[in-house]
């Protein structure tokens, strides 16, 4: 038990590790260019960790404790996550709710840190995120209620234990699931602040979102707040798999796999292929997402009510 | 009971009308201690065995007899009751402090005296049994807090906050008195007790309705909220504690206990949809307000309202798995709204006393105005934040694991496959309220407390005295243990639970290993983070550490003005969501065509569109009926005993052509 859960939570961080690598090769293949190390961001990180750290005199102690709680929440969140049918470190009742709201914590923190600098450009991206992370909540929450309606349980663990019994049949399954996986999968794009919604490498502060919250931030800090976005990526890609893989059969070492590919080439495919959103389109698109998961799943509970059609 | 309840008032008021100035709240914070202690020991034993106590039983009581007992409910709200009036009286010493010089004494006596007679009615309402004790308590809370609210009388504004509340509390006595009076005629007692036998007997849905309007006043339902964003930016901050954290719980109290009577499946059904819907659109609508507020009290009392909302939604939920028979439904949403309740009376205190040390420092509670505040009130602001961030419901503080109660009703409710549509509408609404209360709470601690201070009063505002942050210590406590320790916390609300539905206490197996789990993950949480946090000071320790200017983005002549305002915060929310809170102001912003452009001078406001209800024709109506009905008032007694005269020759006419009997 004990074991099996330990290898769920390394083999979480190593996808967490993995998908940014393969995000800038797929781009750079995409590009016609070579690319850069597939490890490179990881040399970026220790770079980081090495360096020392310049403070702003408006920032108080709060500032320096965010990245902190940041990585904290992002990492016991992926700790809910079960890699194929791998038992997860932590698991109760209702898990969905605590990931979601250990996510909102990280959020609450990077957004008062932003705030603390007194700078404008960083207020205008925490009330971008705070915004655009008010509306994502429901979608999130839809996609688990989907999971919810049809496996009957409220945590993880329990979804993917393997023992999947289903009232509907098994082509109707695997179509909510797919497309709750697909739900899934758009909000990799939000949480990480990736193409469509917002742009990592964009260099106009005006336009950023996630990027000129942490403009303040730097060695140490700025190194724990990458790799909370890789372990927040890597929770919503490692549920997005796991949901895509449900509906057939779920294994970690298919899963893994999948979160890493399927993350990788979405938004490498994505990010080289079309641009960023305007900004006021980006509450259109999480409206929509949300709107996505709730068509999702009453189409669930419709079909779970297997209501006659003539 | 009634004379030795007036002459224990008289004594009261004699006392805090007898001591000297700066020890009146002493007083007062003795008897209000020495009742909560009482009434706290008892609630203590009554959720500890779970057996009911007859507190009181009076059979000349007003119209008829009164008793007063304390079952496992009663107990909860009792203890609610004592934390929050003993924090606020505490606080009150420190808050008046700098206003005692400019009040007379009398003024500050009868504050004083009205704080403790709300304290005490309120835990009359929270034990009576019910009829017309109930509503004696029911109306002395009304009149004290409507007392307390006129403390600054001789400000306009506040003089017509106080009196808006009046009327509309008013308004709901009416509802009360006609629900209990239907009730007495019907089945010969006015108990809530008796409740049972009239619904068994009849369509239980019209009183129902009645109880559910009459107590929502109270309780700030949508529609009828209007009344909170005016009182409490108008009252003292310890009064707004004990109003928006305690007395609108009462409100809640008597809509649990009237529902919890219904015994009717499909009644019950009906019930729960009701409650859910309401409490739906009371969130979204509290929280959509919240964020738009640009004064530090107003947004915590639309926050209030929103709370309100998600406790509704919890107890919507309960009810509705009561009409399904599914008792672990049942279970998650009673025990999360019960939670909820006790919590929301936890922080709220604490941020409503964190407005009061705003406004007494700097003198102002508009966003816009303030910020940089946690350098120089760094106690409070601590404490404040601990506040924000239990009522956004994150882990590991209490506000995580009620609503984590409420989430696993909807959520069980959706997995059994039972009242799916009904339980996705709480999840959503809840999820959105959830989110929004994350921007609403930052926008007010970043705009507050962080960043640098938009004016020089701000700059050198210092930190509140001991007492006051003592009286701020207390719910902090209580949000900590509940948050950290949450199985406690859980026995206690299924034990009042189970006096609201037997069947939701056989429904809460499933619950204490989530608690285990809960408590666990947040203690895991913490120890991640002090992990985190110690290991990057130990390595910075050893680096270059520098200070230098927060970056400006290549712009070299950034001022404190040019700080993101609450204003500029929920811009982005207010894009979409304007129709509920339209902007109104005066003046105009700068305008994308000029080049360059003069200085502006604009004002903002977001309006609630509910309270165009309140300023429409038939106010306007009342108001003119109201004007003719004064010529008769003129102020001469050869008038007023010539009414008299009238009045009796109509009677007497009356009765000789055998109209009345």
């Amino acid at each position: 038990m004990m074991t099996t859960s330990l290898l769920n939570t390394l083999l979480a961080c190593g996808v967490a590790l993995a998908i940014p690598g393969l995000i800038n090769r797929v781009r750079a293949r995409l590009a016609g260019r070579k690319g850069i190390r597939f490890a490179q961001h990881l040399y970026d990180v220790r770079l980081l960790l090495r360096k020392g750290a310049v403070y702003s005199p408006t920032v108080s102690a709060l500032f320096r404790a965010a990245p902190a709680v940041y990585l904290g929440a992002a990492f016991t969140a992926l700790l809910f996550i079960p890699v194929g049918d791998l038992a997860p470190l932590l698991s109760f009742d209702g898990d969905l709710i605590c990931f979601a709201y250990l996510l909102a914590l990280g959020r609450f923190a990077l957004i008062l840190a932003a705030l603390d600098t007194g700078s404008s450009f960083e207020g205008m991206g925490a009330s971008r995120e705070a915004l655009y992370g008010a509306l994502a909540e429901p979608a999130l929450l839809f996609a688990g209620a989907t999971l919810a309606l049809v496996c009957g349980c409220t945590s993880f663990a329990d979804l993917t234990a393997g023992a999947l019994f289903v009232s509907m049949s098994g082509m109707h399954t695997a179509v909510v699931l797919l497309l709750t996986a697909y739900v899934l999968l758009k909000l990799v794009f939000v949480e990480s602040g990736r193409v469509p919604v917002d742009d990592p490498r964009t260099h106009l502060e005006l336009t950023m979102i996630h990027e000129v919250m942490c403009l303040d931030y730097c060695g140490i800090d700025l190194a724990m707040i990458k790799i909370a976005g890789w372990f927040k990526t890597a929770a919503l890609a490692l549920l997005a798999a796991d949901t895509a893989l449900m509906a057939f059969d779920c294994r970690w070492w298919t899963a893994a796999p999948l979160a890493v590919l399927l993350t990788g080439a979405a938004v490498g495919v994505v990010e080289s292929t079309r641009a960023r959103n305007k900004l006021v389109r980006n509450t259109t698109f999480l409206l929509t997402l949300a709107a996505l998961a709730a068509l999702v799943f009453f189409t669930g509970y419709l079909l779970q009510s297997d209501i006659e059609i003539r | 009971m009634f004379p030795y309840l007036l002459t224990a008032l008289a004594a009261v008021a004699a006392a805090i009308f007898g001591a000297p100035l700066r020890a009146k709240a002493w007083v007062a914070l003795a008897v209000v201690a020495a009742a909560s202690a009482w009434a706290g020991s008892t609630a203590i034993g009554v959720l500890a065995d779970g057996a009911p106590r007859i507190l009181w039983q009076a059979d000349g009581f007003l119209l008829g007899g009164g008793g007063g007992s304390m079952d496992t409910l009663s107990a909860l709200f009792v203890l609610l009751i004592s934390l929050g009036s003993v924090a606020s009286v505490l606080y009150s010493h420190g808050y008046l402090a700098h206003s005692l010089a400019e009040k007379s004494p009398a003024h500050v006596s009868l504050h004083y005296t009205a704080l403790t007679v709300m304290a005490l009615s309120m835990l009359g309402v929270a034990t009576s049994d019910g009829g017309y004790t109930f509503l004696f308590f029911w109306e002395l809370m009304t009149i004290a807090s409507f007392l307390l609210i006129l403390y600054d009388a001789e400000r306009r504004e506040t003089v017509r906050a106080a009196l808006a509340y009046l009327i509309m509390m008013h308004i709901g006595f009416v509802l009360l008195v006609a629900g209990f009076a239907t009730l007495d005629r019907a089945c010969g007692s006015a108990d809530f007790a008796a409740l049972a036998g009239y619904f068994a007997g009849r369509n239980p849905l019209p009183l129902f309705l009645v109880f559910l309007l009459g107590f929502g006043m109270k309780a700030g339902l949508f529609p009828m909220h209007v009344w909170l964003p005016q009182a409490h930016p108008a009252a003292p901050s310890h009064v707004s504690a004990l109003m928006s954290g305690v007395m609108i719980k009462t409100g809640i109290y008597g809509i649990l206990r009237v529902t919890a009577q219904l015994a009717d499946l499909p009644a019950l059904r009906t019930a729960g949809l009701i409650l859910l819907g309401c409490g739906i659109a009371t969130g979204l609508w509290g929280i959509l307000l919240a964020s738009a507020q640009n004064d530090i009290k107003r947004l915590l009392a639309y926050s209030s309202i929103e709370n309100v909302g998600v406790i509704l939604i919890g107890a919507g939920v309960g009810t509705l798995g009561l009409a399904a028979g599914n008792d672990t439904v049942a279970a998650c949403g009673l025990c999360g709204a019960l939670l909820h309740t006790f919590n929301h009376s936890l922080f709220k205190s604490l941020l409503f006393f964190g407005a009061g040390n705003v406004l007494t420092q700097t003198r102002t509670l508009s966003l816009d105005a303030l910020g940089g505040l946690g350098k120089h009130m760094p106690v409070s602001a601590l404490l404040f934040l601990a506040g924000a961030a239990a009522i956004c419901a994150l882990p590991p503080l209490n506000g995580f694991v009620s609503e984590l109660l409420i989430y696993l009703g909807l959520l069980d409710g959706i997995a059994a496959g039972s009242g799916v549509p009904a339980a996705a509408a709480g999840l959503a609404a809840l999820a959105l309220i959830g989110g929004l209360a994350v921007l609403t709470f930052t926008k007010l601690y970043g705009t507050v407390f962080l960043g640098a201070p938009r004016t020089h009063e701000v700059a050198e505002s210092t930190e509140v005295d001991r007492v006051r942050i003592a009286a701020m210590a207390l719910p902090l406590a209580g949000i900590l243990l509940v948050g950290l320790f949450p199985q406690a916390a859980l026995d206690l609300v299924v034990r009042a639970a189970g006096a609201l539905a037997p069947e939701a206490a056989r429904g809460t197996a499933s619950l204490p290993p989530v608690m285990t789990a809960v408590c666990r993950t947040a203690w895991l949480l913490i120890a991640v983070t002090g992990l985190l946090y110690a290991v990057k000071s130990r390595a910075q320790r050893r680096r270059i550490r520098r200070t230098g200017p927060t970056w400006g983005c290549g712009f070299t002549a950034p001022n404190v003005r040019m700080q993101y305002t609450g204003e500029s915060f929920a811009e982005g929310l207010q894009s979409v969501a304007a129709s509920v809170a339209p902007r109104s102001g005066e003046g105009r912003a700068v305008d994308k065509s000029e080049l360059f452009p003069a200085a502006h001078n604009f004002d903002a406001e977001h309006k609630d569109r509910i309270d165009a209800l309140f300023a429409a024709w038939w106010v306007e109506m009342l108001r003119r009926i109201n004007r003719q009905m004064m010529r008769l008032r003129t102020g001469k007694v050869n008038h007023y005993v010539l009414f008299a005269l009238l009045f009796l020759v109509t009677v007497f006419l009356l009765s000789v052509f055998n109209l009345i009997r």
